[in-house]
């Protein structure tokens, strides 16, 4: 892993990507800064980590685009699965270089609050600074993986630059998104039943058992449709609640506001986990295909 | 030292090989020779773990590459088609990234990537960038790669494609001197390339192998032309049928064109079993009739190789020219 780490790092500083991401983190945040902060006459430094946290849907895909996908094209990948390393071993060390790049250029903001310190004569709201980073850190984290996972599907760098740019995207909408949903309970026992499907759909494509499929798909629509008659307030809004529980940036708010809490942490922690465990799930299966 | 059992790889409905069976031992150089497209480079890709077959065994020196990856891996250098280089890096740091992946220890790794430098007249490029250098170089450093660790087996998928003719000898003794020490194994559609350094050839087609032997072995069971011999004579066809009326042993006269003026060109086989070349000699030596060449005319393993994969369209698949395959440089972002 600790060879796969260090080849990315250099990688990244040979191929300039590193720097570029380090220039256009530093520019934007400079930006930020200045408008906010400066400008503004304000120590919220929180607001400009909450503004660039936006910024992750063209930053990400810098860092994720060439992870998979340019060892695909240059066929360098028959190397790494042919080596001894695992293919976990692969996909973490990938993860945690571009990670830590992205670290470095957090780091590197550090001095925009250290600046205000100079000039705050009641002090910096520290908690929601602090607070914000954890936040900016941990979507960082999430985003990363999820453009890894992206770049390991394609063996066109600029197929998984978009395509990443369009997922990180979405999350950000989503709050908006949730707003524009149905709350009725009919409109969220359709939405349940679609998932219930889809459930069932996907369980059918790994498996091919068509049986335990259908059984899956029918008990799973009949629970639904009996829990609706049951007890319907259950399904009050729950589009609504779904989506906002997806959504990486909802759980921000509250961190900018200087609350920590366990809950977000594990759910930023799981979300990165899963899409390293999918991006691992994807190489294993196209070696059996 | 490598068992293969029982080894299907289907891609949906395609069949790309079919059951193959084979074992190869310790030091041998082994070649697998088949058309475009016959299963070569699946059968090495599943002999090196990089996919995994639908159904069928394969163990490296006792390790099943499915059941004991990181062990069985190990035991295996491989050269891919397409060299896996990273053009952005210098000869000197992808190798050591080689090492590093490979496990290779720190104490005497440095005296190990000069020898294999060394070896492959690569140490003059150690600190050019790889995607400088010609693909020739890029070539041998795949191959430096696939020796890093010194493992037991090396397989090497078309090693000497895209070379040109003095590259292509210089390639094929480095081959045969690791047959000193590793296990070889090589893939190709060249068959002077695989019958000059194999000792063993597996003749691949359509997924299964249809012929393995030495070369000389396959040559000669298969050599439906044994005891033919062709000869030149400086003289006529009437002075040649003249000359061997008296000769009883022989038992096909076949006039072939003239290549030469003032000579003709003749096959002639004897009965089974029966050595003519010297009767042949003092026959036209008594009638005055210089014999200027005298050869026998085994099949070479070209012909055998078609004669076994069948078909003429396989045939002019196999022999299209390996088109260079222009590789990009990395200078995206």
């Amino acid at each position: 892993m600790i060879a796969i780490y260090k080849k990315e790092i250099r990688t990244y500083f040979t191929q300039m990507v590193g720097y570029t991401f380090l220039a256009f983190l530093l520019l934007l945040m400079g930006m930020f800064f200045t408008f906010v902060n400066v400008f503004g006459q304000s120590g919220r430094f929180s607001e400009v980590l909450a503004a660039a946290s936006i910024l992750f849907f063209i930053l990400v895909p810098i860092l994720t685009m060439r992870l998979f996908s340019e060892e695909a094209r240059h066929k360098t990948d028959q190397l790494l699965y042919t080596s001894p390393l695992s293919v976990m071993q692969i996909v973490l060390g990938k993860f945690f270089a571009a990670f830590s790049l992205f670290l470095m250029g957090v780091a590197l903001t550090v001095i925009f609050p250290l600046i205000l310190t100079r000039y705050a004569i009641h002090g910096l709201p520290v908690s929601q600074i602090a607070g914000s980073y954890i936040g900016f850190i941990l979507i960082g984290a999430c985003t990363i993986a999820v453009g890894m996972f992206i770049s390991v599907l394609t063996d066109n760098q600029i197929i998984a630059a978009v395509a990443t740019f369009a997922a990180i995207y979405v999350m950000f909408i989503m709050e908006s998104i949730a707003m524009t949903m149905p709350v009725s309970a009919v409109a969220s026992l359709v939405f349940v039943a679609a998932l219930v499907l889809a459930v069932a759909g996907i369980w059918y494509y790994s498996t091919r058992h068509w049986l335990s499929s259908a059984v899956l798909a029918v008990l799973g629509v009949a629970v639904a449709v009996g829990l609706y008659f049951y007890n319907n307030l259950i399904y009050d809004a729950i589009i609504v609640r779904v989506l906002l529980w997806f959504s990486l940036y909802t759980r921000f708010h509250l961190l900018s506001f200087g609350i920590l809490n366990l809950a977000d942490l594990v759910y930023y922690a799981s979300f990165a986990a899963l899409f390293v465990y999918l991006t691992m799930n994807i190489i294993e299966k196209r070696r059996w295909r | 030292m490598i068992e293969v059992k029982n080894l299907t790889k289907q891609y949906g409905h395609h069949t790309a090989i079919n059951d193959l069976n084979f074992s190869i031992d310790a030091g041998e150089i082994v070649g697998f020779l088949g058309p475009n497209g016959a299963g070569k480079t699946t059968t090495m890709n599943i002999m090196t773990g990089f996919i995994a077959a639908t159904r069928g065994d394969v163990t490296i020196n006792g390790l099943d590459i499915i059941a004991e990856p990181e062990e069985a891996k190990k035991q295996i250098g491989y050269l891919p088609d397409t060299p896996p280089v990273y053009g952005d890096m210098r000869v000197d740091e992808y190798l050591s990234f080689v090492a590093d992946i490979k496990g290779v220890k720190r104490t005497g790794r440095k005296e190990m990537l000069t020898d294999i430098k060394q070896k492959l007249h690569i140490d003059d490029v150690s600190r050019r960038l790889i995607k400088n250098l010609s693909r020739g170089y890029r070539q041998r450093v795949g191959l430096a790669q696939a020796m890093v660790g010194r493992p037991r087996v090396i397989i090497m998928d078309e090693p000497t494609i895209g070379l040109d003719p003095k590259q292509i000898i210089e390639m094929r003794e480095v081959v045969k001197g690791l047959g000193r020490y590793h296990t070889v194994i090589l893939s190709s559609h060249i068959m002077q390339e695989v019958s000059a350094v194999c000792d063993r050839v597996m003749i691949i087609n359509k997924g299964r192998i249809v012929a393995q032997g030495t070369p000389e072995s396959l040559s000669h069971s298969l050599n439906k032309s044994a005891g033919k011999i062709q000869i030149r004579v400086k003289a006529d066809a009437t002075q040649v049928r003249e000359a061997l009326k008296e000769f009883t042993v022989i038992r096909h006269i076949n006039v072939l064109e003239s290549r030469e003026a003032g000579t003709i060109d003749i096959e002639l086989a004897g009965d089974e079993g029966v050595d003519i070349r010297e009767p042949i000699f003092r026959c036209f030596a008594k009638n005055n009739l210089p014999l200027l060449l005298m050869k026998s005319m085994d099949l070479s393993l070209e012909e055998i190789f078609l004669t076994l994969t069948g078909d003429l369209r396989t045939q002019a698949m196999g022999y299209e020219s390996p088109e260079e395959e222009v590789m990009q440089n990395d200078s995206d972002l």
